[in-house]
């Protein structure tokens, strides 16, 4: 009965938090940048889950594990979905460069930084320490638009050019991201050192043919026009059933999705239709997110902060100086700030949803540290990222 | 020529869909699965492949003119534990939770469809409808039980005093109906009129009625077997103040919702959900609850509490037209999922093991709702037409029979067990033949597109 209700709660968390977020309440600063990204949903969770309250403990998180499979496969459709190559083509191809090569590089410095410190405070296999480095830079290189989306009209207009870059490299930063997630469910711990090649070669098979299988469908689906009502029934179940199948396969539900969605936006004729249902619920799923991914973290140890300080760390080091390499790129690229990093600082709901993924994959004490340390790492940023842009393009000004 | 090869394209399309979903599954099934995350995928998978599968077949079977949900009755079979056994019962009893939420959502869409003054312009045929089809129909069956039982291999053993009371249970249960099946047929072909609303109005008051003339059959067999009890009159006291109390309860919610409506008015699907799936899994806590801490028997019918707060909406505030169009925005995900589910709960090793009793039981059904309703459309002059295809629209059965069965099978395990098997045989025949007949129906009397 327990698992009802924690059901029940939870819906009805998503539902009135869903009319209550995301909305520009008049509340201090630190509690209006708090408010409007739905933090607190990550704190309700802490609280309902097994280190407070116990609302949701572990059993009843497990039984709502399909659910939790279907958040990440609805957020990997959306992801997904926004990706239209035709809209990313107005712009120069130096940017694509740039968002791609700032993204790498963060990934490659915080993927070193993790892969180095994790022996020391945590015992892993080879594997897992690779699997985990990985997705922790993979969430580190995303970035979100929320701060720049948030900025008064009269600074974007002051700060056009640099606002303009800044929003496709956070909108691009998610591709790199999500390709480098990959590995990590790829390379996965249960694989013997001896083997692990051919068994990542057989793991990569798997998930490939998988993923054309359900392109295949998704496509043969959505041939014809159809109703509002059917095509709402048809996204729905191919979401379940995609997310289903990468589980049963040991995938990630996030990128099966994310590559459906990509190829709905690019191939299908319905893409708004489609765009426009998975949007309508946008909200409470990311939400749902939050409470799931909240009620997962361990913050038993006070080291974990300086962890995730650590961690900070290195992707503000990633993304500064990726900004800065970014800067020196092109013609079109000089004329922005050197500091242009400062502005990519927020990470946002892929970020999550990565990190949730990883999290509800490979189940464990260490990972569990591991996601607590990155979660924690994303809300420092969530406080200090609106200074730094506010900075950055004061010293443009 | 166009055409022809649009619809020759659309079924190489489907076609197409079905055998890739296929080998998914049985690709799926081949594999080893181990961890909570994997079982986890599992019951998405098989969620996935039922709703993708249901909506292929449905949409096929309009082609021949059945209904869409025979297409997801037919889909759910296939999946289902007794067919291809891709869905094992396991985990059809898994997606349970499902079932209970969209049975809420259906007996809201249900109270939302009942309009008063409808049910007051109609109300000489809906009585004299439930009069007779109460009466002849359990009679008719009651007789044929307890005239046949000793020719069939399934009951041939029971003795004279049991047969009597199987004929008894069984006769009550051949009342019930299915308003789920009759909301989604009415739903798919927009149908509405004076047949209509005479239908609704008969199906859903029986659904109200037919709890209470069950507490009545359970309490007569028991005197029946025992030969020395009497009536207990508190029973039925306890059992209307329960109703009466699930009424109101729904009453608070249906202003409750129209509230909602008036001052929040956006996403009332979703708000909608929360409360079916509300109510459902309260009332049950509410009653184990009740029961377990304070030794009070508290049993409220989430179904009545759901139908009650759509009646309410619809009839006694002005947001009626918006909450039904809300629901209908819904209905698709929520008939495509209970109606496969139902279809791979339909439990086909029953109607194997007793199919020649069960096929005389649905024509004897049939028969006694053919004269009950020929019968009442005379009485209350209905138009021709009406009176002679009206029985086809009483024919679906479906979860309420089962419900009914296994509590007299609780109270009765001696029987119970032949009991269940034939109910659960007889609603595979009449949930099959049901939905086909009603639409039948609603095309023969012209009311189809009407909405």
């Amino acid at each position: 009965m327990k698992i009802f209700f924690a059901f029940l709660l939870i819906i009805f968390l998503a539902f009135s938090g869903y009319h209550l977020s995301f909305r520009g309440f008049r509340l201090p600063l630190f509690a209006r940048k708090f408010y409007l990204t739905g933090t607190e949903f990550l704190f309700l969770g802490l609280l309902l889950g097994p280190g407070f309250l116990n609302i949701l403990d572990p059993e009843t998180l497990m039984g709502l594990e399909p659910l939790a499979a279907l958040l990440l496969g609805w957020i990997g459709l959306l992801f997904g979905c926004q990706f239209e190559i035709a809209k990313l083509k107005r712009y120069p191809m130096e940017f694509f460069s740039a968002a791609v090569l700032e993204s790498l590089f963060t990934v490659v410095l915080v993927f070193c930084g993790v892969y180095a410190a994790l022996p020391f405070f945590a015992e892993t296999g080879e594997m897992l320490r690779i699997s985990a480095s990985v997705t922790l830079a993979a969430a580190a290189a995303c970035t979100a638009q929320t701060g720049i989306v948030l900025l008064a009209p009269g600074t974007v207009r002051q700060n056009k050019k640099t606002v303009t870059l800044l929003r496709y490299i956070s909108s691009i930063d998610g591709l790199s991201a999500l390709l480098v997630f990959i590995a990590a469910f790829v390379i996965q711990p249960s694989f013997t050192s001896g083997l692990w090649s051919r068994e990542v070669g057989w793991a990569a098979l798997i998930s490939t043919a998988a993923c054309s299988g359900l392109l295949i469908l998704c496509l043969l689906f959505l041939s014809r026009r159809r109703d509002e009502s059917d095509l709402m029934l048809l996204i729905l179940g191919m979401a379940v059933f995609t997310s289903g199948t990468a589980l049963i396969i040991n995938y990630s539900p996030l990128l099966v999705n994310f590559l459906i969605g990509f190829c709905l936006v690019n191939f299908s004729r319905d893409k708004e239709r489609i765009f426009n249902i998975l949007v309508s619920v946008e909200k409470p799923v990311y939400l749902l997110l939050l409470v799931f991914l909240g009620a997962g973290l361990h913050l038993d140890s006070f080291l974990i902060v300086f962890l995730a300080l650590g961690y900070w760390l290195f992707r503000f080091i990633g993304k500064l100086a990726g900004g800065v390499m970014v800067t020196l790129l092109g013609p079109r690229l000089k004329e922005h700030p050197g500091l242009l990093g400062c502005g990519l600082l927020e990470q946002g709901g892929l970020a999550m949803a990565i990190l949730f993924d990883f999290q509800q994959r490979y189940s464990c004490e260490t990972v569990s540290l591991l996601i607590s340390l990155a979660v924690l790492g994303i809300i420092y940023n969530e406080f200090i990222s609106p200074h730094m842009l506010k900075q950055l393009l004061r010293r443009e000004k | 020529m166009e055409n022809r090869y649009k619809i020759i394209n659309s079924i190489a399309v489907n076609f197409l869909i079905l055998v890739l979903l296929t080998l998914f599954a049985l690709w799926m099934r081949t594999l080893d699965i181990n961890s909570s995350w994997q079982k986890a995928g599992l019951v998405n998978m098989s969620l996935g492949f039922v709703i993708l599968i249901a909506y292929v077949i449905s949409k096929e079977g309009t082609r021949i003119y059945l209904p869409l949900i025979s297409g997801y009755i037919f889909a759910g079979i296939i999946a289902g534990p007794y067919v291809s056994g891709f869905l094992t019962i396991d985990m059809v009893e898994r997606l349970r939770l499902i079932d209970d939420l969209a049975l809420s959502f259906i007996a809201l869409t249900a109270g939302g469809a009942l309009r008063l003054q409808s049910l007051k312009r109609r109300r000489t045929s809906i009585l004299s409808n439930i009069t007779l089809q109460v009466v002849i129909v359990f009679f008719a069956v009651f007789l044929f039980v307890r005239m046949s039982g000793k020719y069939f291999s399934i009951t041939e053993n029971l003795p004279a005093a049991k047969i009597v009371v199987f004929a008894i249970l069984l006769g009550t249960i051949a009342i019930a109906r299915s308003p789920s099946s009759a909301i989604a047929i009415i739903s798919e072909c927009r149908a509405a009129g004076v047949f209509v609303e005479t239908v609704l109005g008969v199906t859903i008051t029986i659904d109200v009625l037919i709890i209470i003339l069950f507490t009545v059959a359970l309490t007569v067999s028991k005197i029946f077997l025992s030969s020395s009890g009497i009536l207990d009159a508190s029973v039925f006291i306890i059992l209307l103040g329960e109703m009466g109390f699930s009424i109101l309860i729904g009453a608070i919610l249906g202003k409750g919702i129209s509230l909602y409506i008036s001052r929040i008015r956006h996403d009332l699907p979703l708000f909608l959900l929360f409360i079916a799936f509300g109510v459902a899994k309260t009332s049950f806590w509410l009653t184990g609850f009740m029961e377990a801490h304070f030794n009070i028997f508290l049993h409220l019918e989430p179904l009545l509490i759901c139908m009650s707060a759509g009646f309410f909406v619809q009839n006694f505030s002005r947001e009626g037209p918006f909450f039904m169009e809300s629901l209908e925005r819904m209905a698709l995900p929520i008939f495509v999922l209970f109606f496969s589910l139902a279809g791979a709960s339909l439990n086909m090793t029953s109607l194997i093991a007793c199919w020649p009793f069960a096929l005389c039981f649905a024509s004897v059904r049939m028969a006694g709702i053919f004269c009950s309703t020929w019968l009442a459309g005379t009485l209350s002059r209905d138009k021709a037409i009406h009176r002679k295809t009206a029985w086809m629209a009483y024919m679906t059965q479906a979860g309420v029979a089962i419900g009914l069965a296994q509590l007299a099978e609780r109270q009765f395990p001696e029987i119970g067990v032949y009991l269940t098997t034939v109910v659960l045989a007889v609603i595979t025949i009449n949930q099959i033949v049901g939905p086909i007949m009603f639409k039948a129906a609603l095309n023969i009397v012209g009311e189809t597109g009407k909405q």
